[in-house]
């Protein structure tokens, strides 16, 4: 069994050559085509000046004692971010992980079983069961929240848990799709082995097709949690008491006060967006590999 | 060879084939419906029944607190009669026209844009162009939010770049504002697709148009645009049903005001339900924002279904 999972999962044979761009014919640049390429990455330059912009306030108030809506040289310091990492303000970034992990642990693991069936398996209506799959991953289920808040409130769930199962409803069509595609281009034969050796389904799962389709189970996973971590809506109108509010809300109370923290807020922002900065490149680390994945097999 | 049906000669017969083309009868093996059960059963009970459950409460006359909280009913036609006088209503429609408009062009413009500048790029522009808004797009919306209200406010980072620090952009042109903030947080899906797809566009077809001495907007628009219309057609429909549920960007950012001016559906959905205590007609408004969806849905569904 481990010399099965061993063969090179995810190693890339064919990579450097696949991925290498394809360059145009050599041609002698002229003095034409060295101005239109200047112009070009003028114009990129100016477009990459306007997309830095709205972000610069966020990372220069984050580290200023004085910061203001306005963009300004710091007075550096880091006592913005000691003063968010503490009391409340951390009990909701914990909440946040809370809300995240639950979340994403419910839709990954149904959403795998899902996947492995609608890939391999003979079942009934399984075009119609695809298509409905695909609808409800393209159309945001977060417009349904205030059917949900009814629902909740009749039976007292308004809180963290089901608020966490709910958004594990919201990212699992798309990770049922994603994880689905993975499976398909796992190939069957080693599948096929562990079944000769009478391997249980729940075996061929777990030694088979889930170390196989790791990068894809992993994307999915990253994307459930990025999903729940940056939820506004749905918290705001699903969880009720104050003390189970995750770091949006939290965000969103910094707004409220009367006298406003700049530099508090803009340093508890960026704090909330470093899971996120980190997953996402994770994420495309592992769609890389995710294409590479016949290696399983040797042949 | 060509006397065998059914097996592909070049990568010979799949499992998946040799299955299909058995005489006996359909097997279902039952574990698989029990791997099925814990999505579908998620799906049925925090999707379909509330879809459902959402259909009869915006036709009642619910109201979050008071004595309608606890005795309401059934009036459907005094709920549409409202929606139908309701002003407000129609200006947030017309408002989320605009902004889902308006998110959707600039998306594709900017998106393909970014894409073909940075296949032409110095690989540092490149990488530093590329990271910037593949930064913004990864952001969570509340994020973006404060970083659009303190650069749009007066004396925010617009302001001070423009050399006009007292304008406030953000009272002023509040619509045009939120839209090109939403952009701002799409663009980066949109160019990371379509630089893909168009790496995929053979070159060849390209340096044939060349020969033929076809302009840069002849090669755009007969070879480039058909190839990628479907990566476009699906960004569309893609960013739509993103805009129309961009709640998060505007509440922080205006909580669609200045008076009515960015109340979008799920927003003006919300301040019904919730600020004006109209549980049931929050519930109807929201149900036109389901109306909506699935009509962009069943689009995506169609051009997604074609490649599966």
């Amino acid at each position: 069994m481990s010399e099965m999972t061993d063969t090179n999962v995810g190693v890339p044979e064919s990579t450097t050559t696949a991925d290498a761009p394809v360059l145009p014919p050599e041609n002698r640049p002229t003095q034409r085509t060295k101005v239109r390429s200047a112009t070009l990455n003028l114009i990129l330059g100016g477009l990459g000046v306007l997309f830095l912009a709205p972000m610069l306030w966020l990372f220069l108030a984050s580290i200023d004692k004085n910061a203001s809506w306005g963009v300004e040289w710091p007075h550096f310091s880091l006592i913005n971010f000691r003063h968010v990492l503490t009391g409340s303000l951390l009990h909701s970034l914990w909440n946040s992980v809370i809300l995240a992990v639950i979340s994403t642990t419910i839709a990954s693991v149904a959403g795998v079983f899902a996947a492995y069936s609608l890939s391999r398996r003979r079942i009934p209506f399984k075009g119609p069961l695809l298509l409905f799959i695909i609808f409800s991953s393209g159309v945001p289920l977060a417009i349904l929240v205030i059917p949900v808040y009814e629902i909740f409130s009749k039976y007292g769930l308004l809180s963290i848990l089901p608020t966490a199962v709910f958004l594990s409803v919201t990212s699992l069509p798309f990770e049922v799709y994603l994880m689905k595609n993975f499976i398909d281009a796992v190939p069957t034969d080693l599948e096929e082995a562990a079944r000769m050796e009478r391997a249980s389904t729940f075996q061929v799962l777990r030694r088979v097709v889930i170390p196989l389709a790791l990068p894809g189970i992993a994307a999915a996973a990253i994307f459930g949690f990025v999903n729940a971590w940056g939820s506004f809506v749905v918290p705001l109108i699903l969880i009720g008491p104050q003390n189970q509010q995750p770091a949006p809300i939290a965000i969103y109370t910094f707004l409220t006060l009367p006298k406003a923290q700049f530099g508090n807020i803009a340093a508890y922002s960026l704090v909330f967006c470093i899971p996120v900065f980190i997953l996402y490149t994770i994420s495309s680390r592992l769609f890389r590999e995710g294409f590479v994945l016949g290696g399983g097999v040797k042949g | 060879m060509a006397s065998i049906p059914l097996v592909d000669t070049v990568t010979g017969p799949s499992t998946s084939e040799l299955w299909r083309t058995r005489r006996d009868k359909e097997r279902y093996q039952w574990s698989s419906f029990g791997l099925l059960t814990p999505t579908f059963g998620l799906l049925i009970l925090l999707f379909l029944v509330p879809m459902g459950f959402a259909v009869w409460l915006g036709f009642t006359n619910l109201t979050l607190v008071g004595p309608l909280a606890i005795h309401s009913s059934f009036v459907p036609w005094q709920q549409l009669t409202r929606l139908r006088t309701d002003t407000s209503f129609w200006s947030s429609l017309w408002v989320t026209g605009i902004f889902i408009a308006g998110s959707i062009v600039g998306v594709v413009i900017m998106g393909y844009t970014l894409a073909s500048l940075l296949m032409r790029a110095v690989p540092w522009m490149r990488m530093i162009v590329g990271g910037i808004v593949v930064v913004a797009w990864m952001m969570p919306a509340v994020t973006a939010g404060i970083t659009w209200y303190a650069s749009t406010t007066g004396g925010g980072a617009f302001a001070t770049l423009l050399g006009t620090p007292n304008s406030n952009f953000l009272d002023n042109d509040p619509l045009l504002v939120v839209t090109i903030a939403s952009v701002w947080s799409m663009t980066g899906f949109a160019m990371l697709v379509m630089g893909a797809a168009l790496r995929n566009i053979p070159s060849e077809a390209i340096e044939a148009a060349t020969v033929e001495n076809a302009s840069t907007w002849q090669r755009f628009r007969m070879i480039v645009l058909p190839l990628l219309r479907p990566t476009m057609t699906a960004i569309v429909l893609l960013t739509g049903l993103l805009a129309l549920a961009n709640f998060s960007l505007i509440y922080i950012m205006t909580q669609g005001g200045p008076g009515n001016a960015t109340n979008i559906l799920p927003l003006y959905s919300y301040q019904q339900a919730f600020s004006f205590n109209n549980l049931a007609y929050g519930a109807l408004i929201g149900n036109i924002m389901v109306v909506i969806a699935t009509v962009f849905g069943v689009f995506y569904v169609r051009i997604t279904a074609r490649r599966l």
